[in-house]
């Protein structure tokens, strides 16, 4: 260090020095941040044209650029056979599109099935409510409609997008049925809005004309879209190489008749659990009685069709199975022992709280009639039977467990559970749940009347000894299943199912009979419902739609890493099976999706029933002003 | 306070959808990715065929999706592949195992083991389209179950004959020791990675629909029905 003045000097040139460099610092900061925020473009400085040659990197660029034009120019058309989808990825954005348009599109193919047959109902009954009731499920149709055919634009060009190679062969094999789709969809729009607009403007019967005519167009574009989708699992008609053989042959491959009829009733039971959720959401929001009364009992209706089609759905899910073994046995095997085989265990718990929801509600509406109900004694047996065989149909084969579990039970199979984990115990189980939910109808239908004919007491015995016998032989072909081949135990799903169809078919013919002129003990007060009976509709829908995606997911999947089986091969980054969880998340959301979708749908259709706005706003001057008292203007109001 | 109708719908439709998508977790989790392409070197030895072989069985050939290895008591769906060599040796007659084994691949339904349906696909066509290299090691592994492994890539069989190898039946056209394996013509390998079924064209036969519920009487690839 310094001393004296020489020490003092440097001392104020530091004091001096450090503020000078803060400032020198800060003003380059300044600078450096103004440059770097400054964006304004400025020409680079050029010298001018007239003191400068061109020089040889101007034309080595325009040679560069000429070249790169003459290469592109020559560049020839190349099939691209994927492209990406941002974020979610190809397969999760097609999924997603399809499934919503899916739903979408059963919706708009069962509610005008069962509002023709309501109609239908109402014009030979004469009564009107029949008829008020049709239209309430018809003006859901509209915006279901758009909202169809736009997932299904979307869908369309998305697979263009994403999958043109896939898309393209598919069009190739499928060309000619292309116009007639689009004929038939032209037809579907004409009938829908003429069905619709046109209510009580017709004659009822060329209104009923009209009606059959959508449901005819419907189920037509509905199998020609099942022959593209079911080709894709089970191709035919086309040669070694892949070329098209025989359209029709392509067409009318194993699935599709199977999937047609699969698809057929599984739209009536989602279209009517989805009608059954719009009466309890409106019920949830009635104001009064009357409103309650027509909301409850549309409610019931549409349970009552999503489970009148429900019970024979697993029968038409046999049918298909046994087409897809009949195609190939591998694919059949992928299905039920391979991969997805844990899905039906999923499935297994949305089946049977399906099952639970619908005899809780039939349970809950057995209050709706006046008086003592001595037949609800009966419900607690019905709620052990259904909960018995959920529990068994949900038991999987194959334990999870761990290393240690795994050896104390000798492998992955539980010595006992095991064998509620096959194929006997399950069909055994889900034909008994079959005949319990349709004794808690039976039951439902029975209360407040008793049999007034001379022949009552054998109709109960003869009704009584068929369900026995039904319940019987189902049980034993499940216990006999256990001691046979595969081959013969296959087999043996036939005479349970007929069986099961034969005693609902027979005692509800002789319980129409039977209770022909009953006497009433109560009357049915239509309205008087818990709320949480609407909360069960709801619960059914969102159930049945979940099933829907998940069943969806399973058809689709099978294929694995194959868009056609066999023919065309997914060489995607997306062409794994992914994990059931994944699957079920993807599913999830697209429900949620939905339903935000049919909330909206829900909300527009309101709209039809609220008082105009000029006509509310007349009503609230009229009322401030004291002309009119509350009641009375909220009577007028009242549209 | 009393929660308004609506929000508790959209939070029934959450909580049941939740639910779902929790069970969806708590089952077993397993991706299944696309079968590997197998590169057959020219020179494998036949110890090597055997382990490629079981590979092959194990993944892209899917047959355990259907036959059982070590399983002793009934049902069974499909024949059990344990010893299944030495049952092949005595099948029809005439037939050395190979020749059984390759007619089960290439042909599955000119043989039904008694007991049993018609299941099996044709093993060289899409959609499991093994190469005829593929097969011979599926072949090697084979006689492994019950016997001694004795192909090579040069061994001909009725339904394929390697390039420069003696056609079935000719003189010197039994199966090659296995001390010989490697020392023979070489056989053309595919190209590594190519996959034996060219992607988005690959050929597939697919049978005209029978009427409902009838099976084909013969049907290539998938739905033919054959079983061992």
């Amino acid at each position: 260090m310094m001393n004296g003045n020489g020490g003092t000097l440097n001392r104020k040139m530091l004091f001096i020095f450090g503020p000078v460099t803060g400032l020198v610092m800060f003003a380059a900061v300044i600078w450096m941040a103004s440059q770097l925020m400054n964006r304004e473009y400025k020409e680079p400085y050029r010298a001018p044209a007239s003191v400068a040659d061109a020089t040889p990197r101007e034309a080595g660029v325009n040679a560069e650029r000429a070249a790169a034009e003459t290469k592109a120019k020559a560049t020839p058309y190349a099939e691209v056979e994927y492209r990406t989808f941002p974020v979610v990825g190809s397969r999760v954005a097609i999924w997603a599109v399809a499934e919503l348009h899916l739903l979408f599109a059963a919706f708009v193919l069962a509610v005008p099935i069962f509002a023709f047959i309501i109609e239908v109902i109402g014009y030979k009954t004469g009564d009107m409510r029949y008829d008020r009731l049709a239209y309430e499920f018809t003006k859901l149709l509209s915006t279901s409609f758009s909202l169809t055919a736009t997932f299904g634009a979307a869908l369309t060009f998305m697979l263009i997008i994403l999958y043109p190679k896939f898309t393209n062969y598919l069009m190739s094999v499928f060309s000619p049925t292309f116009l007639p789709y689009i004929l038939l969809f032209f037809f579907e729009a004409f009938f829908l809005y003429t069905y619709y607009y046109g209510w009580g403007k017709f004659h009822p019967l060329v209104h009923l004309g009209l009606g059959l005519g959508l449901n005819l167009v419907g189920t037509g574009i509905m199998m020609i879209a099942n022959a593209w989708v079911t080709f894709m699992t089970s191709p035919a008609g086309i040669s070694d190489q892949g070329a098209v053989l025989s359209v029709w042959d392509a067409i009318y491959n194993y699935t599709w008749m199977p999937i047609n009829i699969h698809r057929f009733i599984a739209n009536i039971a989602f279209g009517g659990s989805v009608a059954g959720a719009y009466a309890a959401f409106k019920f949830l929001q009635a104001e009064t009685d009357e409103e309650r009364a027509h909301y409850d009992w549309m409610g019931y209706i549409g349970n009552f069709v999503a489970i009148s089609a429900f019970l024979p759905l697993p029968f038409a899910g046999y049918y298909l199975a046994k087409e897809i073994y009949a195609f190939s046995q591998t694919l059949g095997l992928t299905m039920m022992g391979g991969a997805f085989s844990w899905l039906f265990i999923v499935q297994a718990v949305l089946i049977g709280n399906l099952f639970l929801a619908a005899n809780y509600y039939l349970w809950l509406g057995m209050g709706r009639v006046e008086g003592r109900q001595p037949l609800q004694k009966f419900i607690k047996y019905l709620l052990a039977g259904v909960t018995i065989c959920f529990m068994v149909w949900a038991t999987p084969r194959s334990i999870i467990a761990t290393v240690s579990e795994l050896r104390a039970m000798g492998g992955s199979t539980h010595p006992i559970l095991g064998y509620f984990g096959v194929m006997s115990a399950k069909n055994t189980a889900v034909n008994i749940l079959i005949l319990t939910t349709f004794m808690s109808f039976l039951l439902y239908r029975r209360t407040g009347k008793i049999a007034a004919v001379t022949w009552a007491k054998k109709g109960h015995a003869a009704q009584l000894l068929i369900f026995a016998a039904a319940a019987i032989i189902v049980v034993s072909l499940g216990v006999y299943g256990y001691f046979v081949e595969a081959t013969v135990r296959i087999g043996l799903s036939v005479p349970q199912v007929s069986s099961v169809l034969f005693a609902m078919v027979s005692i509800t013919a002789i319980d129409i009979f039977l209770f022909r002129g009953a006497n009433k003990t109560g009357e049915v007060q239509w309205g008087k419902m818990p709320a949480v009976s609407q909360y069960v509709l709801i619960f059914i829908a969102v159930t049945f739609t979940w099933l829907m995606g998940l069943m969806g997911y399973i058809r689709s999947g099978l294929r694995q890493h194959w868009h056609v089986y066999g023919v065309i091969r997914d060489t995607s980054v997306d062409a794994f099976t992914p994990t059931i969880g994944f699957a079920t998340r993807v599913v999830s959301v697209t429900v949620l999706l939905f339903f935000m979708l049919i909330g909206f749908v829900f909300w527009l259709t309101s709209l039809h029933d609220k008082p105009d706005f000029e006509r509310e706003k007349t009503k609230a001057l009229r009322h401030r002003s004291g002309e009119v008292p509350p009641e009375l203007a909220g009577e007028t109001g009242r549209a | 306070m009393t929660i308004p109708h609506p929000l508790r719908v959209a939070a029934l439709v959450f909580v049941a959808t939740g639910f779902y998508t929790y069970v969806g977790q708590m089952v077993p989790q397993k991706e299944v990715l696309p079968p590997q392409e197998t590169v057959i070197a020219a020179n494998l030895t036949t110890d090597q065929m055997v382990k490629i072989g079981q590979e092959i069985m194990n993944g892209k050939g899917l047959c355990f999706t259907c036959h059982t290895l070590g399983k002793t008591e009934g049902p069974f769906r499909f024949p059990d592949l344990s010893g299944v060599d030495a049952r092949a040796k005595m099948r029809k007659p005439g037939y050395t195992d190979v020749d059984y084994f390759a007619e089960t691949i290439y042909e599955p339904n000119a043989f039904i083991v008694p007991g049993f349906n018609p299941g099996m696909p044709v093993i060289n066509k899409p959609p499991i389209g093994l190469t005829d290299q593929e097969i011979l090691c599926v072949i090697a592994y084979l006689q492994t179950l019950g016997g001694t492994p004795t192909v090579t890539l040069q061994t001909a069989t009725k339904y394929y004959t390697p390039a420069g190898a003696a056609p079935p039946g000719a003189p010197g056209a039994a199966p090659a020791p296995a001390a010989a394996a490697g020392a023979g013509a070489p056989t053309a390998p595919p190209a590594a990675g190519a996959p034996a079924t060219a992607p988005g064209g690959t050929p597939a036969a697919a049978p005209p629909k029978a009427a409902p519920g009838t099976t084909p009487a013969v049907a290539p690839a998938a739905p033919a029905k054959g079983t061992r």
